[in-house]
């Protein structure tokens, strides 16, 4: 029952955001609209792509670091990519694909400098290492950012920012294409490594018992999330809450199993992508909302309901 | 609150400011906007000009003037290290706030408005008063003024345009900036006349139904900008048909006494 009404919604969300947008296209021609096949389609199908990639990311986080508050973004990720961002267009570097790649890049050393610290003391991934690595990687990381930025003679820096704070405005069938041959292995990684993350939500030592190679999923879990939060800050720039709240709501639905938790949040989390772009794009029309305004205020208030039934239980 | 707050101190600044605008006429200038760097030397208080902003490029004597940062916001210490006796300064938040400084430390502040063109005539009057060269600001004035008043080359504009000014989230010009205004003294009708911000995000599928005939970027180079390969980017017409117009950001990217020239070197650029 439950999974009929995500995935119905699930296709809701796609199917409103290729039917909605500002531009009046008449149903009969929906397929026919160079609007429609060039722009709608590859954003809606890249909004749903890079959600479930955060829902996914954050639920096994979560699990990882096993803390609540774990969110993609955490551990270093978006200062490390905006940083790369910045300097591209410090740089001077251009080209169609500078900022994505450079952001990737950005986000890719962030992530290594935070596996290093994490391994600190150790051939062990510390979790607790690795927030506390994530945190002041990302704020260093932001420090840097913010000097360039007020220090370069760049007037396009400030929109730099713009990017980073993300948005789809840069889907195209070349990006969704992109995602969707690159996604699926760390997707994969992570949902194969769904039973051992059930073990270690008892702690790393009973899951030891209990037949987990502890160190190995751990290592696995933490470059599989990054590389797939990675890739969805190259092409969409950070989008917060998604990869928060929507693995919370599902495990209220679905119990902390991970071989349903994790399908369930890739799908929990491109609906509510899909849907908070398409509400970016058409409540203020023509303008635009940046979609993590929009995500965040949904995401916020359906969280805060969910805090309260967590507390009243 | 905060923003009525806000409006108390700008207008409470402007009031203080234009009760000052008398006195003996200023002879060391920091000019903290490109647009009044031009304004005062078109004025002829050029000599006067002892501090600029590192974007104060023309006319290319201001060059020679030592530059006091990028004003944004104002280096209260190295402006005063100038020793002016007047700052000139564009109105807005941070600004009003160093204006404040600088006032602390007795040195004389303007804070003017410079976001359309109808406010150049009285951006000129009033450095025209405060260096008393009241003459030349007033026939700079009147001249800058008939621009706005010249009839429009066609009644109805022939042709479409959309400013971009950033491609990833797009965001355009609206009727609320200068530039919507230097369209249409070209007899180009900016499609997004009807955001009533200066400027605004907008999404892509926006402008592809909009549909105009050119994309007008601010860019010193000649060829199409680097989103023109993107291939999301050539779901609009003017991009596919690599309908661009480079304006060169020294002229279009501010509004000031060579807006004239911007206007004509836009309706080229239209008749090409």
């Amino acid at each position: 029952m439950k999974w009929t009404v995500l995935v119905v919604a699930a296709v809701a969300a796609l199917a409103s955001s290729v039917v909605l947008g500002p531009a009046t296209v008449p149903l009969s021609e929906l397929f026919r609209s160079d609007i429609v096949w060039n722009l709608r389609v590859p954003r809606a199908l890249l909004a749903f792509l890079v959600g479930g990639s955060l829902g996914v990311a954050g639920a096994a986080l979560q699990a990882l670091v096993r803390n609540p508050l774990a969110d993609p973004f955490l551990l270093g990720l978006s200062g490390g990519a905006g940083l790369g961002a910045v300097l591209a267009i410090a740089l001077h570097i251009t080209g169609p694909w500078a900022l994505p790649i450079a952001a990737f890049i950005g986000a890719l050393a962030a992530l290594g400098l935070v596996y290093r610290l994490g391994l600190i003391g150790g051939a062990a991934l510390d979790p607790r290492i690795l927030l506390l690595g994530g945190v002041a990687v990302g704020a260093f990381a932001a420090a840097i950012t913010t000097a360039i930025v007020s220090l370069a003679d760049a007037a396009e820096l400030r929109n730099a920012f713009l990017w980073l704070w993300g948005g789809l405005s840069g889907a195209s069938w070349d990006s969704v294409l992109l995602v969707a041959l690159y996604a699926p292995v760390p997707l994969v990684v992570l949902l194969a490594a769904s039973r051992p993350l059930d073990l270690l939500a008892l702690g790393e030592e009973p899951a030891g018992y209990l037949g987990a190679d502890v160190e190995a999923v751990k290592r696995r879990v933490y470059l599989a999330a990054s590389l797939l939060t990675a890739a969805a800050v190259a092409v969409s720039g950070v989008i917060g809450f998604v990869g928060l709240v929507v693995p919370h709501i599902a495990r209220l639905a679905w119990g902390h199993r991970h071989r349903a938790l994790l399908p369930a949040a890739f799908l929990g989390g491109g609906a509510l992508l899909a849907i908070a772009d398409t509400l970016a794009r058409t409540v203020v029309a023509p303008r635009e909302l940046p979609v993590g305004v929009v995500t965040a205020l949904i995401g916020v208030p359906v969280f805060t309901l969910l805090l309260r039934r967590w507390t009243v239980a | 609150m905060l923003r009525r707050l806000v409006f108390a101190v700008l207008i409470l600044a402007s009031c203080r400011s234009d009760g000052r605008t008398v006195g003996r006429p200023a002879q060391r200038i920091v000019s903290l906007l490109p647009s009044f760097t031009e304004l005062l030397f078109a004025i002829g208080a050029g000599d006067r000009v002892v501090g600029r902003t590192t974007w104060c490029d023309y006319p290319p004597a201001a060059l020679d003037v030592p530059s006091v940062g990028d004003g944004m916001p104002p280096n209260v210490e190295a402006v005063a290290e100038r020793k002016p006796d007047l700052v000139v300064l564009y109105n807005s938040g941070p600004n009003v706030i160093a204006a404040q400084q600088f006032e602390r430390i007795g040195i004389r502040t303007v804070l003017l408005d410079l976001n359309r063109l109808e406010d150049l005539g009285p951006a000129a009057r009033t450095l025209g008063r405060l260096t008393g060269l009241e003459q030349r600001a007033d026939s700079l004035a009147l001249a800058m003024d008939s621009l706005l008043h010249q009839p429009p080359p066609t009644s109805t504009p022939s042709t479409t345009l959309a400013f971009v000014v950033w491609d990833n989230p797009p965001i355009i010009i609206g009727r609320g900036s200068y530039l919507d205004q230097l369209a249409a003294l070209a007899g180009a009708r900016n499609v997004f006349a009807d955001v009533a911000e200066p400027s605004a995000q907008v999404s892509l599928e926006t402008i592809a139904a909009r549909n105009p005939e050119w994309i007008a970027v601010l860019s010193d180079s000649a060829g199409p900008p680097a989103f023109a390969r993107r291939r999301e980017w050539r779901a609009v017409r003017a991009v596919r048909e690599g309908h661009f117009l480079p304006l060169p950001g020294g002229l279009f990217g501010r509004p000031g006494p060579r807006s004239a020239e911007a206007v004509r070197q836009l309706q080229a650029l239209l008749a090409r």
